[in-house]
């Protein structure tokens, strides 16, 4: 199974990275890692907006925010800030080798 | 049936107070078969939110339950792509930005003319006269069911509850049920053409814009109708009941040191108005020693996992400036509650701030039992407030 390398800037400003498997999304990916701050609690069915991330590096174009995303990111908390996107939505896919999310 | 420890409760103790039990269960057999309810229970938080995304092995779809067999089979009791796309199709209708730009009035129209009506009493039972009505009112706005009354909209909720929990099969239970699905067949018979001709944000309105089949418009409606009611009419009027016997967290929000919203998200974490949701094993599967075998029932227990000693400090204690992002009040996957945000405009924006601001000096007058495990709240609640002085 491939991977892709993928870093979380914490609340706390560390930071942590991972070798993620290609496949699944990036919200699944924090909490394999147990990364603080992502909670996921609808299991990405895009109804919650717990799994808020800003992206500080992408490697390569990000899919574009859907309606129903931009929606849900509209309730985030904390509140939604330039860059922010609900990481459920963002596949882990090759092209984002190197992508650095940050925990708002 | 598992190979999960046995645990014996005694259910009419259960259904009076099922944390006592649910403690004993997390702490001694947190995977744990018990023989008067025919079903393994997943009682700590990290379990139920692991496992519930596992619908491969969990399954929600359970073509022999009774929600099915008397409701029609909704969105919740399905798996994978087909419940996926019905949700996108009923998102346009409890979107956050439809609750805000839609809903939100309505709410506070309704519950205004709720209040202004009672207000001249000085007294009112908080459960049948204020949350009943709002709960009802904003459910009928929601579905797009306006046709019926609010008395109406309980008693059919109820109804199907009572059908779909009616494992002894009683008849008079089966017939009421029936009775109710009925009802509302025959209002969303009375509102679809009005709705082909002026479609709006309903859910019934966004459902048939989308092409859904008919019989998943009606099972979906009827599935809101059952999740809808009964929970914001529970949770109003146990927050208010909470607030009033937690005087400190009240002056909390009062003085601005904490929101409604925490008041609300922690009330649904520590009396979660949905304990229990059922799922079906789909096949063999082992977790902590447990074996589960096809056709087991197994019950995500979300009142308790809300309770975990390990997820939460001190989880017996109401305390609305606490961290209640793990909690599973809404449930955790992709059955997660699509009601979600309309019912924190609906409790949170709306409604307690309403009751507080609008019944001054409200004040417990009697007795306030609660009951239920799979869905729990006050049965009564006699309150007062005064009347006198208000113009």
């Amino acid at each position: 199974m491939e991977t892709i390398c993928v870093t979380w800037i914490l609340q706390d400003g560390s930071r942590k990275t991972a070798a993620v498997e290609t496949g699944g999304n990036l919200m699944e990916a924090a909490l394999d890692n147990a990364i603080d701050g992502i909670v996921g609690q609808c299991g990405g069915s895009l109804a919650c907006a717990t799994c808020h991330v800003v992206i500080e590096e992408a490697p390569a174009a990000l899919p574009d925010i859907s309606p129903d995303e931009d929606d849900m990111l509209d309730m985030a908390e904390p509140e939604r800030l330039p860059g922010s996107r609900l990481s459920c939505q963002l596949l882990a896919v090759p092209e984002l080798d190197g992508i650095v999310l940050r925990v708002p | 049936m598992s190979t999960a420890p046995v645990y014996e409760i005694d259910p009419k103790t259960f259904w009076q107070d099922p944390y006592p039990d649910l403690k004993r269960m997390r702490a001694e057999a947190p995977i744990a078969y018990v023989p008067q309810l025919g079903a393994t229970l997943l009682t700590r938080r990290d379990d139920i939110f692991e496992n519930e995304k596992k619908v491969e092995i969990f399954s929600s779809d359970q073509p022999q339950g009774l929600m099915t067999v008397l409701m029609g089979q909704n969105l919740m009791r399905k798996d994978g792509a087909a419940p996926m796309a019905e949700r996108k199709a009923i998102f346009p209708s409890v979107s956050p930005k439809t609750v805000k730009s839609v809903w939100k009035a309505q709410f506070e129209e309704k519950t205004a003319e709720a209040l202004e009506e009672l207000r001249p009493l000085g007294t009112a039972d908080m459960v049948k006269d204020v949350a009943k009505r709002v709960s009802g009112e904003a459910l009928k706005a929601i579905t797009g069911l306006t046709n019926m009354s609010w008395q109406e909209m309980d008693r059919v909720s109820q109804g199907m509850i009572d059908g779909c929990a009616n494992y002894a099969g009683d008849p008079e239970v089966e017939a009421r049920c029936h009775d109710c699905t009925g009802s509302i067949d025959r209002h969303i018979d009375g509102m679809m053409p009005l709705l082909r001709e002026a479609p709006d944000s309903s859910m019934l309105s966004v459902q048939m814009q989308a092409g859904l089949p008919e019989e998943a418009v009606r099972a979906n409606i009827k599935l809101t109708i059952s999740g809808g009611q009964n929970e914001p009419r529970d949770v109003i009027a146990g927050l208010v009941w909470t607030m009033l016997t937690h005087p400190e967290q009240l002056a909390l929000v009062r003085d601005g040191k904490a929101t409604w919203l925490q008041a609300f998200e922690e009330y649904a974490r520590w009396i979660s108005p949905i304990g229990m949701s059922p799922r079906r094993v789909a096949q063999r599967y082992e977790a902590k020693g447990v074996t589960f075998e096809p056709e087991d029932r197994v019950f995500l227990m979300f009142g308790s996992g809300n309770r975990d000693e390990a997820v939460f400090e001190d989880p017996e204690r109401f305390d609305i400036a606490r961290d209640t992002s793990h909690s599973i009040a809404f449930g955790a996957g992709p059955h997660f509650c699509a009601g979600a945000w309309a019912s924190r405009c609906l409790i949170a924006e709306v409604a307690l701030p309403m009751i507080f601001e609008r019944l001054p000096g409200l004040a417990l007058a009697g007795e306030v039992p609660f009951g239920g495990w799979a869905f729990r709240g006050p049965l009564e609640m006699p309150v007062t407030w005064d009347a006198a002085g208000i113009s």
